[in-house]
């Protein structure tokens, strides 16, 4: 499973983009579990965010949700600051 | 009155002596200290209180309300204790002491220097204009790399330390935020393209007019940075954003180059970020520069009164674009000023970023 991360947005404007292939990883059960979870969440459609929050696009294989600060779920949170490494 | 020792001279307590040293002085067990100091917060602080009453008394929300719109600012800070839950707990109150948390503290000052520029400068209490109590929340979640308005609070966090440092760090990203609430509550630019490069563009005009105003600095003497102070050591840049040369703020491995335009020829067109609105909010950025330092003196009281003005007025519209602010500035240029300098000097910044006027 190939689970991608883009972020924009941010008072600095500045985009980032991480990406995680989970296949033949010992933590892909727990990684599939958290994708899942994030897309779940991200059901609703774009959200409309607020002024310098990040905007996130989470892709898991060919699916893909979007979120924005502050309303991320704790799901969507834990694995945006997984594949970036940084704070979401 | 007692008699003076020294044939009736009384020392002289310039206003350059800030007041946390008259503080200490007028606490002196010998009065020919105390009495002078006391005496001097005393007259400082009613000229203060009798300066920003005055600059209320003819305002439209004043001439309205039988109630005295608020002179001073109700700031309550929170803690979110690197969790993502808001407010957080609350850990200072209006006008209660310093805490131990400079975060805290800096944040404190800076929603006070903000409220203070937009009631004595332009008779404004507050973000609505009837002293809404400004809220902000630090140490948002995990080394979090931004700072932001949910459109009721500000939210900064502490950085990761590799990149960016604490946001509180930079007052004019503090103003900045509450920049935004203000905007929300005027002409609520939409904020996505043109309209939203204008409200971030407004953000980092109040951003630089708080941080000159908190400094004595005349326009020539600002760095018209955003955000400097905020880089880790290790970014290769000298701010975030740059009103004077957009596109030169940094050029770094990690962060990339600074991708603002400084004028129309150079705008950005994306899907990402709002469609740039931090990217081409560069070109009204440099234009409010441009004319800040042509017209000299200090920039809150011209430039920054045009500026103010047009967001206030009632006719920027929520989906305004470039053109219809620039034209905006015009005629509020011509109606606060006359047919002058400022008139001309709006004309030429636009002009040299490449936004028409008419």
């Amino acid at each position: 499973m190939r689970i991608q991360v883009s972020r924009t947005g941010g008072f600095a404007g500045i985009a980032r983009h991480g990406e995680v292939e989970t296949s033949g990883r010992p933590d892909a059960a727990e990684w599939e579990a958290l994708a899942e979870a994030a897309l779940a969440d991200g059901r609703g459609g774009p959200p409309a965010g607020v002024p310098d929050g990040f905007h996130y696009r989470i892709t898991v294989g060919d699916r893909t949700v979007e979120c924005a600060d502050p309303r991320l779920t704790e799901a969507q949170r834990t694995l945006v600051s997984r594949v970036l490494k940084e704070g979401a | 009155m007692q008699p003076r020792p020294n044939n009736g001279l009384q020392p002289v307590f310039c206003t350059i002596v800030p007041p946390h040293v008259l503080d200490k002085l007028s606490q002196a067990d010998d009065p020919l200290l105390a009495g002078p100091a006391r005496r001097t917060l005393d007259a400082d602080s009613a000229r203060r209180h009798h300066r920003r009453v005055t600059a209320l008394a003819w305002t439209p929300q004043a001439a309205r309300t039988s109630d005295p719109v608020p002179a001073k600012p109700h700031r309550t800070l929170y803690d979110c204790r690197h969790g993502t839950d808001l407010p957080g707990v609350k850990v200072r109150d209006e006008g209660e002491e310093a805490t131990q948390d400079a975060s805290v503290n800096r944040a404190y000052a800076g929603l006070g220097a903000t409220f203070d520029l937009l009631v004595m400068e332009y008779g404004r209490s507050s973000i609505d204009g009837k002293g809404l109590p400004l809220i902000g929340s630090v140490h948002y979640d995990e080394k979090y790399n931004n700072a932001f308005f949910d459109g009721e609070q500000m939210v900064f966090g502490d950085g990761d330390g590799e990149i960016f440092l604490d946001f509180t760090l930079a007052i004019d990203v503090i103003a900045h935020e509450l920049a935004h609430g203000l905007t929300q509550y005027t002409a609520n630019l939409a904020y996505q393209g043109q309209s939203g490069a204008l409200n971030e563009s407004v953000s980092d005009v109040f951003g630089s007019l708080v941080k000159q105003y908190s400094l004595g600095q005349s326009a020539d003497q600002g760095d018209w940075l955003i955000g400097a102070g905020l880089l880790a050591p290790r970014v290769s840049g000298v701010a975030l954003r740059s009103m004077k040369a957009p596109g030169t703020a940094y050029d770094d491995d990690v962060l990339g180059k600074d991708p603002q335009p400084a004028s129309m020829d150079d705008y950005v067109e994306t899907d990402q970020d709002n469609g740039g609105v931090h990217i081409n909010s560069g070109i009204p950025n440099r234009a409010f520069y441009l004319l800040a330092t042509a017209l000299g003196g200090n920039a809150w009281e011209r430039a920054g009164r045009i500026w103010f003005d047009v967001l206030t007025g009632g006719e920027l519209a929520q989906e305004a674009s470039f053109k219809d602010f620039a034209k905006l500035t015009v005629a509020a240029a011509q109606h606060r000023f006359g047919e002058g300098s400022e008139a001309e000097a709006v004309l030429k910044a636009w002009s040299e970023v490449g936004v028409p006027t008419r």
